[in-house]
Parts: C-alpha cells; structure tokens; sequence
C-alpha cells in the first residue's frame, strides 16, 4: 500500500513539473493569469468591504465572518483546482481517443485523470486566502484550539466533497463527452458559498446545505471555526460527504462500463 | 447585406447544432444570475435601503443587468485573437468580406440567440420568484436607455476586438481576455451599481468605458439621472467608441504589417 501510495506521488510530482513547465513557456501569460486571479480575489474582497461599510452585519455576520467564510470559499475552491486541474483538461482526453492509454496502463485511470498535474498559477491565491483567514480570524477573536482543529477537519471533509463533484463530472464526460459547462456549473454553484449560504432565503440556503452541499463545503467549516455549530451538523457533514464519495465512484465505474472508445 | 444575414443565419445553425452546450451555458448564465439575485435579496430587507437602493430597484438592477448583459456582453469576436494566432486570418482576408463587419454579424447572431432564451427565462424566473419589480413608464427615459445600450453594443465590439488583436504580437491571447473578463465582471456594473463604491472612485469610473456598457443603460432606465447627467453620458460613451474605433483601425493596421499566418 505504501509502495503504491509513493509510486502514484512520484508520478504526481513527475506531471505537475511537466504542466508547470509548459505554463511558464510563456512567462507573460501565466503572469497576466496569476495577476487576474488576484485581482478577481481583491476586486471581490472590495465587494465585500463596501457591504460591509454601507450594512456593518449581512444577516447574523459580522463583516470579518463574512471575509473568513470569503477565504475559506477560496481554500476550498482553489485547493481543488490545484490537485485536480486535469479535470478541465479531460475533454481533449475523450474526444481524441488519449482516454484509452489511461486505461491500459498500470494506473488507476481515475488517479491520472485527476491528479495528472497541478496547475502552480493556483499557488498564490491559495496563500493569500491563507493569509485571510489569519487575518480575520485575528480580528473576529475568541479562538479556541478544538474549534480550529474541527475547521480543518471539516475543510478535509470539504475536499472530499470537492473531490466526489470531479469524479462526478468525469463519469458525466465518460458517457456525453461533455465536460467544460459540467465542471463551471458546478464552480458557479460552489460561487453561491462565498457568503454563508444560510444567508439565502428557504429552500434555496436548505438546497445548498443538503442537496447541492456548498454549505457542508464552505459554510459549515467556517460555522464550525465561529463556535455556532451543533456536534449534530458535523457528524451530517462527515455522513453526506461519504454518501457523496461513494456515489461518484460507483458513477464512475458505471461511466467506464458504458465507454465505447469511439473516438479512438 | 445578404452574405451578413447569412453569417447571423450560420451563427444560430451552429448554435442549434450543439443544443446540449448552449443549454448548459444558458444554465450557468442563470445561475450566475440567481446567485445575485438571492445575495441582493438577502442583503436588502423588504423595506431596507442600500445607498440610492430600495430592495425593489436593486433587484431591477440585478435582473436588468442580467438581460443586458445577454444583448451586450454576449458575442462571438473573442474569436479575433485565435483567428490572428492559427493563421485562420489568411481565409477571411482574401475573401470579400469585410473582416470587422463579419465579426460584427456574428456578435449580432449571437445576441439574437441569447436574448430570445434570456427574454424566456427571465419571464419563468418572474413567475416563480414574482420580484418587486420597478417598470420605468416614463417614454423618454425607456427611449434614452435603450440608446444608451445602443451605444454601449458597440463599446463593446471595439473593446472585445481590441483584446483580440493582441494575437498579432503574442500568441497568449487568452490571458489578456482572462484580465478583461474580470475588469468587465466588475467594473461594468453587472454585480452591483456603481454608485455605491466610494465616491472618488465612482468619479474616476464615470470616465471608464466599462461603466457605459450596463450600469448606466439602467441607471437611465431606473430614473435616478437628470437629462443632463444622461446625455453627457451619452456623449463620453460615444466619445469612446469613436476613441476605441481609431485605436482599432489603427492596431489593424500595424498589426496586419506583422501577420505572417503562421500556422497556415
């Protein structure tokens, strides 16, 4: 098991170098994109302020909470969008008939197509939402190490949910070879988690904890951080992300079953 | 005229041949849409202000802005600077087509798709949420907004068509589109009204194209501008279309003097 754990990272590490040398062959685009990703993170964060300048609470938050949930969104969001950008890439992988040498090699098919190389320019936003969560958390006060010690448990939990939505979208790719729209609806969705999502009206902010699990994702975590969770939530959180693992890959093994190589 | 009438006619044959990726974009179109709606409504009570704001004008605001969007900010020349860089450009220079004119078309195409879905939708999404809608009855502010996004089409062709050229001098044509499309999230007021940023820089934003292309088409369809205020608006848009227009021409030109098709 551990061999196998080691050969798969060896294999991660030996395809990110790969993608991240081919994303610096032009220096100016990957700063242009790296200076667009900040500034769609600052331009949001100046969204945010005005609301907070002009509102001082949205619903029950203060205006820190609500940049700590902000952060966290993007902790979430873009940690997944590092270890599993070759989700985006996989449309060319089906419709070219490449899919096929995923599959007769000795890896997992679904290990290289999600982990086939992470995308470095996902870096600095990462660090900086690291930087924010510091920062607000700083300033909301009152921390305690058992409620930072469940925040990253369940931004864990995140993750794993985040995971379960790829592999969803690759079965889905599999099957219709239609991937681009899947994976940026469910990002458009995840966007709704930018601010806790019990802000929205019934049955939208319920649709989004339970059905659609944004709020497990992003607002939970962070509820969990502000010491306002019930110990009922988190073990539904941990239960829905398992269903939601579960499900996807045994989508993803009916996906394969119905693959008909045709474009090979 | 007949060969651009057959462009537009091209461009919704295409558009209905691939329905399952036109549907799923109009999905995410309206899920962006949602996601504002639900965050204004939850940031605005039902008899709460937000600067010039009543709930009932801010989610005019939002669903306006979602409708002009479609007529504005949809279109087709983002295709420019992959024509530039493939070599694609060499097909349509011999031909006798104007090269600005067939791009125009195409954005027109696309537009008219766009609309006659988002006209659709949007009467569902009343139905179903029944916002509290302001209808302007006011003949000449209707008249004067539907100038000003007369105007503001255009604004946006030149500016679009501008990024593309890009594609003469560097083959990364999607990072600089990447940073516009950002610019344009934000600062064209498809968020949120402009006016309700800090005043110096609302100031310096009134001189912007980007808050020609939808703030201020509503703006003037809300009312909240004195005929004065609208038409020097009217006149700087127009102002910048003609700047946008030369600095166009002029890019074209100079960039033409470079273009060797590579890739042809």
């Amino acid at each position: 098991m551990v061999g196998k754990i080691k050969k798969y990272l060896k294999i991660w590490w030996i395809m990110t170098a790969k993608v991240t040398q081919t994303a610096f062959v032009s220096r100016f685009g990957a700063a242009i994109f790296i200076i667009g990703k900040i500034l769609r993170f600052a331009f949001f964060l100046m969204f945010l302020l005005i609301l907070g300048s002009k509102t001082h609470r949205v619903a029950d938050y203060s205006i820190f909470q609500i940049i700590f949930v902000f952060a966290t969104f993007n902790i979430v969001d873009t940690t997944s969008q590092f270890f599993l950008r070759e989700v985006y890439r996989f449309r060319y992988y089906v419709v070219s008939g490449e899919f096929d040498y995923f599959l007769t090699k000795p890896l997992s098919p679904l290990i290289r197509s999600l982990f086939g190389g992470s995308d470095i320019l996902d870096l600095p936003i990462l660090l900086l939402s690291v930087v924010f969560i510091v920062y607000s958390a700083s300033q909301i006060g009152n921390i305690s190490s058992p409620f930072v010690f469940l925040y990253i448990a369940l931004l864990i939990n995140a993750l794993a949910i985040a995971l379960a939505m790829h592999i969803l979208v690759l079965g889905i790719g599999v099957m219709t070879t239609e991937i681009d729209h899947t994976i940026m609806i469910y990002r458009d969705i995840t966007q709704m988690g930018r601010l806790p999502v019990d802000i929205y009206r019934e049955p939208l902010s319920w649709i989004l904890t339970f059905i659609i699990p944004v709020g497990i994702m992003i607002t939970i975590p962070a509820k969990s951080f502000f010491g306002i969770l019930s110990p009922q939530l988190v073990v539904l959180s941990l239960f829905i992300s398992a269903i939601f693992l579960i499900a996807s890959i045994r989508f993803w093994h009916f996906a394969l079953k119905n693959y008909t190589s045709v474009s090979s | 005229m007949k060969k651009y009438i057959l462009i537009i006619k091209n461009v919704w044959s295409e558009m209905t041949t691939y329905r399952l990726n036109f549907a799923l974009w109009r999905l995410r179109v309206n899920l962006q849409l949602l996601t504002m709606y639900f965050l204004w409504l939850a940031i605005i009570p039902t008899s709460g202000q937000f600067g010039s704001y009543n709930q009932s004008l801010m989610l005019t605001y939002i669903l306006g802005g979602a409708l002009l969007s479609t007529v504005i900010i949809s279109s087709r020349s983002y295709g420019v600077g992959d024509h530039i860089t493939q070599g694609d450009l060499s097909n349509y220079l011999i031909r006798p087509i104007n090269y600005f004119a067939f791009w125009f078309a195409q954005d027109l195409g696309d537009k008219a798709m766009n609309i006659s879905f988002a006209i659709f939708e949007l009467t569902a999404l009343f139905l179903i949420l029944k916002p509290p809608f302001f209808i302007q009855t006011d003949p000449t502010f209707l008249i004067l907004a539907a100038i000003c996004a007369f105007v503001a089409v255009f604004l946006y062709f030149f500016l679009n068509f501008l990024i593309g050229l890009v594609g003469f001098w560097s083959p990364e044509v999607w990072a600089p589109r990447f940073i516009f499309i950002i610019l344009i999230t934000f600062f064209a007021g498809g968020l949120f009204p402009l006016d309700i940023l800090p005043a110096p820089l609302y100031e310096i934003f009134k001189y912007l194209p980007f808050t020609y292309l939808i703030y201020f088409p509503l703006k003037v369809y809300l009312g909240q501008l004195y005929l004065q205020q609208i038409l020097q608006g009217i006149a700087t848009a127009a102002i910048w279309v003609l700047i946008l227009y030369l600095i166009v021409k002029f890019v074209w030109n100079r960039g033409l003097k470079l273009y060797t098709a590579y890739g042809r």
